[in-house]
């Protein structure tokens, strides 16, 4: 029975990440593709629907949290941010979408999904990694965090006089359950998190990448 | 005989080792370690015996009433090897207590009494009082009052300290929601719900506060003001039917709060306090049955509810802990006497 059920734990996670990974295999083809026969304003429209599955699929990576090793301290944070800024942000205010900086995101995004992605395929699906894909999967972070999070947070300010203005998604007073949302503040209290968040998540995948590549040379 | 003190990465803690007479109590040690140390007074040690290797057991905490001698092993009684772990700055319980009560307690009426919201951007909103502002303010101040009461008069602690850190994290909590709730209550453009549900909302947390006070009493009675520190079996009023009473009554407080008052801030305070009583009443509930198993002459501890709607089984199903979460959020909408579900 158990042997059963870590079977069909492996098929789904195996399914599930090649899935993924063709998703945003998708967005980078797609905003490739965008950036050289059109140029940045036109990379958004170009990736909308793919990023927006692809993003909100992970999601389903919560629940495979308890089927996985990654902490939820890790998972949470990456996924909240990443949410946030595909609808939150993206989505909701669409004057931010012809901005350079969606091209950066959505190629650092893209670039470090496919990367992770098909990292847990293989394992999932072959048991065993290349030692080049492992080496990718712990490396790459190292610049395309910064760049990301740089896109991410330079996104969220770009939006702010948009969301101040426009009064989106805000509960006012009064109210019958003596409420209220203001969203402005909600995304500053946001880009707030990302000062101790960012380096939080970068050490994590300093200790992971040591881990992992010391595991490698032993190997 | 000779106690030599390492820290766990096997660094000695006072050099040459300490010499004590047979006859010497734990608690005689640790004052002489912190008379060797100068900086570890008693409750920030924390003695074990060195784990046996391969052994995954828990580790043997001295405890301050034995004497040293109980923790030797059979034949080697003059030496033993301790292990020392020092647990940070430490502060009273009633100190800890003090503090994040009085937060709840000053910062609520600032909000009532001091024209705040104009720095919120309510400058030019008129305010008027309705009535349930003013008893919530009362009710509010009245239940902070009776914890710092019950912190020095009543309450008989098992332990004596709590971790420095530990100050400044329950402040947070609890400074933090204070002035969530407050600032909820008392804006100028708070709508009051009819005056017979605030009525009976406020008289419903009454008498769960008053109930929550003799369930107190009840706690205080179990121990012995030399600070055993023994656990005895909860008996008479609320006991018989619930775990933890105390815990049962404060939730239900909070209830009648916010039916009284009506906020999306009060009723997220009471599903957040609600899930950490809840935690707590399962770790006791735990405890309790482990200590009263029925054997060896011991009392059985009976079955009781968990805090209102679990069965004090363990580990709890998942379906305990849906109806457990279910409980916390109908409760804050509903009374819920009937969410109760017994599984065998």
């Amino acid at each position: 029975m158990a042997s059963f059920l870590s079977t069909v734990k492996r098929i789904y996670l195996a399914i599930y990440n090649w899935a993924i990974f063709t998703g945003w295999l998708q967005v980078l083809v797609f905003a490739i593709k965008a950036l050289n026969e059109s140029g940045t304003a036109a990379v958004y429209d170009a990736v909308e629907k793919p990023l927006q599955l692809a993003q909100t699929a992970a999601i389903l990576e919560l629940i495979s949290v308890g089927l996985v090793r990654s902490p939820v301290s890790a998972t949470l944070p990456q996924i909240g941010s990443r949410l946030f800024v595909t609808w939150g942000i993206l989505y909701s205010f669409p004057e931010t979408r012809t901005h350079v900086l969606v091209s950066s995101l959505v190629i650092s995004w893209s670039l470090t999904e496919i990367i992770r992605y098909s990292f847990f395929g293989m394992k999932e699906a072959l048991g065993f990694t290349p030692s080049w894909l492992l080496w990718l999967r712990y490396s790459t972070f190292l610049l395309l965090y910064p760049t990301g999070i740089t896109s991410e947070v330079g996104l969220i300010y770009i939006a702010l006089p948009y969301i101040k203005a426009s009064e989106k998604y805000c509960v006012r007073m009064p109210n019958k359950w003596n409420s209220s949302f203001d969203y402005y503040f909600a995304s500053l209290a946001v880009l707030g998190i990302y000062v101790p968040g960012s380096p939080h998540m970068y050490t994590y995948m300093l200790g992971q990448r040591k881990k992992a590549l010391s595991k490698l040379k032993a190997a | 005989m000779k106690v030599t003190l390492v820290s766990r990465s096997g660094r000695e803690v006072v050099k040459g080792g300490i010499e004590l007479e047979d006859s010497a109590t734990v608690k005689d040690l640790q004052e002489t370690i912190h008379a060797r140390t100068k900086k570890y007074y008693p409750s920030r040690q924390r003695l074990t015996l060195p784990a046996k290797p391969g052994v995954s057991a828990r580790p043997v905490v001295l405890n301050p009433k034995s004497k040293v001698l109980d923790f030797c092993e059979k034949g080697n009684s003059d030496n033993l090897t301790v292990l020392f772990k020092d647990l940070g700055p430490q502060v009273l319980y009633s100190t800890l207590f003090f503090f994040e009560y009085l937060g709840p307690l000053v910062i609520y009426p600032l909000f009532y009494y001091l024209p705040l919201y104009k720095y919120f951007g309510y400058a030019n909103t008129e305010r008027t009082i309705h009535p349930v502002q003013t008893y919530a303010m009362y009710y509010w101040c009245l239940h902070y009052s009776k914890r710092i009461l019950e912190t020095f008069f009543v309450h008989r602690f098992s332990h004596a300290t709590s971790p420095l850190s530990n100050v400044f994290r329950n402040c947070l909590y609890y400074w933090t929601f204070g002035a969530y709730i407050a600032y909820y209550v008392n804006h100028p453009l708070y709508t009051p719900v009819s005056e017979i549900q605030w009525k009976i909302g406020f008289a419903f947390g009454l008498l769960c506060q008053v109930s929550n006070f003799y369930c107190h009493i009840i706690l205080r009675s179990l121990r012995s003001p030399s600070g055993n520190g023994g656990y005895q079996i909860p008996k008479g009023f609320l006991f018989n039917i619930v775990t933890c009473a105390n815990y049962t009554t404060e939730i239900y407080q909070w209830l009648g709060f916010n039916i009284a008052t009506q906020t999306v801030a009060g009723y997220v305070f009471l599903v957040v306090a609600t899930s950490i009583m809840t935690n707590w009443a399962m770790g006791k509930n735990r405890r309790l049955r482990k200590l009263f198993d029925g054997k060896e002459g011991r009392p059985k501890y009976p079955r009781r509810w968990l805090v209102y709607c679990c069965d004090g089984s363990w580990p709890l199903s998942d379906v305990q802990c849906l109806l457990n979460l279910c409980g916390c959020s109908v409760s804050g909408f509903s009374i819920v006497s009937s969410m109760s579900v017994q599984i065998p």
